[in-house]
């Protein structure tokens, strides 16, 4: 497996980096390699592919990519050794009806979770949790991934905050763009300073879209100072440790679950190419044999709203759709009409913020 | 009068003084010492040397595929080396090739950017493309050399302002106009393949950046070993106030130096974008710029050297990435061991111009 | 104190610098010592300061033998010497470089050595503050603190060499103020220097040295003739010769003015000959050097003209305010003294060397040729070392006739700093030598020297400055060695 950040950084990549952990433990005779750090601040003269090589030197009989950000890198690949089998996490080359879908990559499969779940329930603890009635959003770069999660975590928020917590008053709901998953000085906003503005006008939850743990590290401190505010984490299972007490919970991947069977396959021989695009065990969000996307309270969220949030999850499970519409973009064409339930497609390349959102559709 | 060789070693002092002395057995002495220092780090960091030895060693050379990855990091670098040389002979520090790379790449990225979808043939567009970098890298260059000249700023200052404003530049374009449609990551859409240079099947090692590297370094040679153009750079970079009252025009050979640095880097520049990533992305210019100092340096500005030089460092940076992979090591280490190499390569030109010195000192008492 | 030097003798190498001096100075006097360079002036007073020790003599204080083996002795016994260069720790305070120099164990009276160092300048009207750092000091106000030093450290017998360099009008009336005052405090003071005019102001006795003998002493009323053949020996005979002939005039300088920081030189008019050597006389930094500059090139005059003359008809071009490389085409080369610093370049072999100073015959450098005419120019110039031989690797002599053969054809006027300093006689014969067979080829000579001897023997004409002024050409011929000994030291000027 390739990882884009240190397999340590509590966040994307230490997420994908357990799920390599749990296939080497849940298959016999299945050993678990991996790089990290492959990204162009790190590592500026070796490409993705080239890193990719170098465990295929290695014995590795499957490679897995685990960003978005080393796409050239899995078409390169997989174009080099068709015979390799390729699995791309968050991607969708293999999406027969997505918009990139590469026929010819034929040994390349995507997996991605349906995150957009994680994130309404972000929203809602985010909703329960708010006394001034202001969400902050720290987004990383702007594209379809993260303006769908975006827009999930505020159909999410104002859901709860109408109807569970029954406010009248409209929610306010702000995002604000980094320009990279996590920190890079000088290049991106800094992600410590963006949660601060947000902390100190006025938004006590923060909802963080980044693969870094500086929002919940900021209201940490300034619960220490005795502001009442509070984060939800992304990615990882166990992000809200660094500040249990700041932290309302974590949207996360079991990417196992899916991985599991995936490599299964390939071990049997019956390996098709797939694109995989798969949602929480309803039964139960957080067991992580069975459910791709969790959601792991922490100990910011109240007894009240822990309840109120369980409430709202079984009603996901119950077939809730807040893609229904009616719904406007942004700028306030519209998304879906009255009634209208927006298709796969149509989530995956969400290409606005949702009317009601502050903040920027696009990259200036 | 001329000074008499070094009297025959009589006694193991005389024999230590002569290896100290000569050129080659002191960058031997050099290597191992540094060896020796890597040693030390890496035991004390809890790792078995000779393993952290061996995966280097077989990731830079274990393969065919660990040698034309090799050959691949080496283009860039053996250009930036051989254009170094140009400036360094004229007595000059161009620490401003980082910025004078990325130029070169925006260059060649920019006119790939304007052409593409034009009737103009792939090859016709590489070739323009490039001499576009080749361009951007000497214009760059030529800044630094102006406001050396008529500004009166020191290269090295000019030359890290330059890089930051390049730095800037590419960062702008990247994340601004000539970002891939509706994302903003550092990095642009990739050119259409008929605009890269014909790799070898199966590598990013393409022979016309290969043989581009060779030509340039024969003509780095040729051209300081060989022409008048050489020969007053030399004695420009020696003695540029004599060398003035000789006629040599200096400040025009310097600027001359500047710009055929620059265009050296430009051409790494481009190839860095038509023959390897194929996008134009921020740190395009790989460190290149800053390891081409070292090897420079280490060359004592002979191109002949800078080939073997230039080919250690590129292996050590590419034999370490796979410390990472198997023993969970920074990649860094290979960065430690250049510095570390560099160091004792240096001190150990000292201790031989200290004792050369001195053995002159007696023999004229 | 009253000091006596009986018969001393020293020689370096085959130089004999003091050959049997004597000389007695009383207390309370302001001994003169009057000489031209490399007479033997600072090698006595080293001796008696003790830096260097004499080969035989004796030297006594108040009748008494003493030896001096070291500086630290000579202090001991009373006496002090002011050196042309300021022997002090620039980047220290006045009070700590006090304490330095002093004999007073591991902790000095930092209070007490302020309140003696403040009476003492009281005395001579000095105005130092302790506390200040040196190198904020003037050269005249580092001096003052350097015979303040002295006279604190207890010195009785004061040597001054050379002490009117590089100060001002006002410090030097203070100085010569401060050492009359010395002298009716009972010092004895030896005031060492080539001016004539300061000596005959001030001191009460005047001996004359010449290549290491004393030629013999005078007391007031000085005259100044007789000092100056004293100083430089006989005079030579007269005769006659001046530029008058069109066909022969190489060069016309006219009205040239000269601005420089510490000099301005104005409206120098003369002309050059085909052919003849003009050597410019004068102390150094008494403007000669700033023509010969001017002349090459390289020093952009503020105003006047260098004509070079075009043709039998006179025709000339203004080479004033042109390019230093516009002077080299027209044949106009410049030698510089400091040959590895500005003439030759360091790391680079003889063929090199020669490669760059040849017309460039296309774009590679044609190893075999360039070869053979090192070759050549090796044997012809007579020196030693191969074409491969690094420049640095050379001997002064070796690289001074490298320069000569470096020299390109056509050669109209060659311009020489110091052509045979630090050079043997042999090495300066044959530089020489060289000169004259470029003038037989009709290339004109103007050079520097601060060895009177040269300019006269190799001049055809002389011309001498003094703080930036400069006299009418002289025909060398009838130019005596003590005339121009005078004009350089500033006597004889209307």
């Amino acid at each position: 497996m390739l990882l884009v950040g240190p397999y340590n950084d509590n966040g994307w990549s230490t997420a994908t980096y357990e799920g390599g952990l749990y296939v080497q433990a849940q298959i016999p005779n299945t050993e678990f390699i991996y790089a990290d750090n492959v990204n162009i601040a790190s590592n500026p003269n070796t490409t993705a592919a080239q890193f990719a090589e170098q465990l295929l030197q290695r014995g590795a009989k499957v490679i897995i990519f685990n960003s978005d950000d080393m796409k050239d890198g899995v078409s390169e690949f997989s174009k080099a050794h068709p015979d390799v089998p390729v699995i791309w996490l968050s991607g969708d080359y293999a999406w027969k009806d997505g918009q990139r879908y590469q026929a010819d990559l034929t040994n390349e499969s995507d997996i991605m979770g349906e995150m957009e779940y994680g994130k309404m329930m972000a929203g809602c603890a985010a909703a329960l949790t708010t006394k001034t009635g202001k969400i902050g959003f720290l987004g990383p770069l702007i594209n379809d991934e993260t303006r769908r999660l975006a827009d999930a975590a505020f159909l999410g928020a104002k859901y709860c905050w109408e109807n569970i917590a029954e406010q009248t008053t409209p929610l306010e709901f702000k995002v604000t763009w980094i320009g990279m998953w996590f920190n890079i000085p000088g290049v991106t906003l800094d992600p410590t300073q963006v949660a601060d503005d947000f902390y100190t006008n006025g938004y006590d939850v923060v909802i963080s879209g980044i693969d870094s743990t500086e929002a919940v590290v900021e209201a940490n401190k300034f619960q220490g100072q005795g502001k009442e505010v509070y984060a939800v984490q992304y990615d990882y299972k166990d992000a809200c440790k660094v500040a249990p007490k700041a932290c309302l919970g974590v949207p996360y991947f079991n990417w196992g679950v899916a991985l599991k069977p995936m490599i299964q396959s390939i071990i049997d021989g019956t390996y098709t190419r797939q694109f995989v695009w798969q949602g929480p065990d309803w039964k139960d969000i957080n067991n992580a044999d069975t459910s791709m996307v969790g959601f792991q309270k922490s100990d910011g969220l109240s007894a009240d709203a822990s309840t109120k949030l369980d409430q709202f999850i079984s009603e996901l499970a119950g077939g809730l759709n807040l893609w229904t519409g009616p719904m406007n973009y942004q700028d306030g064409t519209v998304f879906l009409k009255e009634g209208e339930t927006a298709t796969p497609q149509q989530i995956w390349y969400m290409p606005q913020l949702l009317e009601g959102m502050l903040g920027d559709s696009v990259a200036k | 009068m001329v000074t008499k060789p070094a009297e025959r070693p009589e006694s193991t002092g005389g024999l230590i003084r002569t290896l100290l002395t000569n050129r080659f057995s002191s960058i031997v002495i050099a290597v191992l010492l540094s060896l020796a220092a890597t040693w030390i780090v890496i035991s004390v960091m809890g790792v078995e040397p000779v393993r952290v030895f061996s995966i280097m060693l077989n990731g830079s050379v274990g393969s065919v595929d660990a040698v034309t990855q090799l050959l691949q990091s080496w283009v860039p670098l053996v250009l930036a080396s051989s254009g170094l040389l140009f400036t360094f002979t004229a007595g000059l520090w161009n620490i401003g090739m980082e910025g004078q790379i990325e130029m070169g790449a925006i260059f060649a990225y920019g006119a790939i950017h304007f052409l593409s979808g034009t009737p103009l043939s792939g090859p016709l567009v590489i070739i323009i493309a490039t001499f576009s970098g080749m361009l951007g890298g000497a214009l760059w260059a030529y800044l630094v050399g102006l406001l050396k000249n008529y500004g009166n700023v020191n290269e090295i200052f000019g030359g890290l302002g330059f890089n930051f404003i390049a730095d800037a530049v590419l960062l702008f374009l990247v994340y601004g106009p000539w970002k891939p449609a509706g994302v903003a990551q550092g990095s642009t859409k990739m050119i259409e393949s008929q605009y890269w240079l014909p790799q070898l099947p199966g590598s990013y090692l393409s022979l016309w950046a290969l043989g581009a590297a060779i030509v340039g370094i024969l003509i780095v040679a040729v051209v300081l070993k060989g022409t008048y153009f050489g020969l007053k750079l030399k004695a420009v970079g020696k003695n540029a106030k004599a060398s003035f009252m000789m006629g040599i025009p200096t400040s025009r050979y310097m600027l001359l130096s500047f710009i055929l640095c620059g265009l050296f880097a430009g051409l790494a520049g481009s190839i860095q974008v038509t023959g390897f990533l194929h996008v134009l992305r921020n740190s395009i210019s790989g460190s290149y710029g800053y390891v081409g100092l070292m090897v420079g340096m280490l060359a004592n500005y002979q191109p002949w050297v800078v080939v073997p030089i230039s080919l250690v460092f590129t292996a050590l940076s590419k034999g370490a990435t796979g410390l990472g992979i198997d023993l969970r090591l920074d990649s860094n280490l290979s960065g430690v061991i250049q510095g570390l190499l560099v160091i004792f390569v240096l001190l150990m030109e000292g201790v031989r111009n200290r004792l050369s010195r001195g053995s002159k000192g007696i023999s004229h008492g | 104190m009253d000091v006596e030097l009986i018969n001393i003798h020293k020689r370096f190498g085959k130089v004999h610098a003091n050959n049997g001096i004597s000389l007695t100075v009383k207390s309370g006097t302001v001994q003169g010592i009057l000489g031209e360079n490399g007479a033997g002036k600072s090698t006595l007073m080293k001796i008696l300061s003790g830096f260097i020790q004499a080969d035989s003599g004796d030297i006594l204080l108040d009748g008494k033998k003493v030896t001096i083996h070291s500086p630290a002795d000579s202090v001991k016994l009373g006496i002090g010497m002011l050196h042309q260069d300021p022997q002090d720790f620039p980047p220290m305070k006045v009070v700590d470089n006090l304490i330095i120099g002093s004999p007073m164990g591991l902790f000095p009276d930092r209070k007490k050595i302020i309140r003696e160092f403040e009476e003492l300048q009281k005395q001579f009207n000095f105005s130092i503050s302790p506390e200040t750092y040196v190198d904020t000091l003037t050269v005249g106000e580092r001096q003052q603190l350097e015979i303040l030093r002295l006279l604190w450290l207890g010195a009785e017998v004061l040597i001054l060499d050379e002490p009117t360099t590089g100060i001002s009008a006002s410090q030097k009336d203070l100085l010569f103020a401060t050492i009359r005052k010395l002298a009716a405090q009972g010092k004895a003071i030896l005031f060492v220097s080539h001016k004539l005019d300061e000596v005959e102001a001030l001191c009460s006795q005047v001996v004359v040295f010449r290549q290491g003998i004393n030629m013999g002493s005078m007391t007031p009323p000085y005259q100044t003739d007789k000092l100056v053949e004293m100083m430089f020996g006989k005079s030579i005979v007269r005769s006659e010769n001046v530029c008058e002939k069109q066909e022969d005039k190489s060069f016309e300088i006219e009205e040239l003015r000269i601005d420089d920081v510490r000099l301005a030189i104005r409206d120098v008019n003369f002309c050059i000959q085909k052919g003849e050597v003009i050597g410019l006389a004068g102390m150094e930094g008494s403007g000669q050097a700033l023509i010969l500059r001017a002349l090459a090139g390289i020093l952009r005059p503020t105003g006047g003209h260098i004509y070079m003359i075009e043709g039998a008809d006179g025709g000339r071009i203004d080479l004033a305010g042109k390019h230093y490389f516009t002077y080299r085409d027209h044949g106009i080369h410049f030698l510089p003294a400091a040959r590895l610093e500005e003439g030759l370049i360091q790391g680079l072999s003889l063929a090199e060397h020669f490669a760059l100073a040849e017309e460039q015959t296309g774009f590679m450098v044609d190893r075999d040729q360039v070869e053979n005419l090192s070759k050549k120019r090796i044997t012809d110039f007579n020196i030693h070392g191969t074409p491969e031989s690094r420049i640095e690797e050379l001997s002064g002599g070796n690289q001074q006739r490298a320069e000569l053969a470096l020299m390109r054809d056509p050669l109209r006027l060659l311009l020489l700093e110091h052509p045979t300093r630090g050079l043997d006689i042999e090495s300066a014969m044959y530089i020489w030598g060289k000169l004259k067979q470029r003038c037989e080829d009709g290339a004109s000579i103007v050079f520097i020297s601060s060895d009177l001897d040269e300019v006269i023997h190799y001049s055809d004409r002389i011309l001498v400055f003094y703080g930036g002024k400069v006299s009418p050409a002289f025909e060398a011929s009838s130019v005596t060695i003590d005339m121009l000994g005078q004009l350089i030291g500033g006597k004889g000027w209307s």
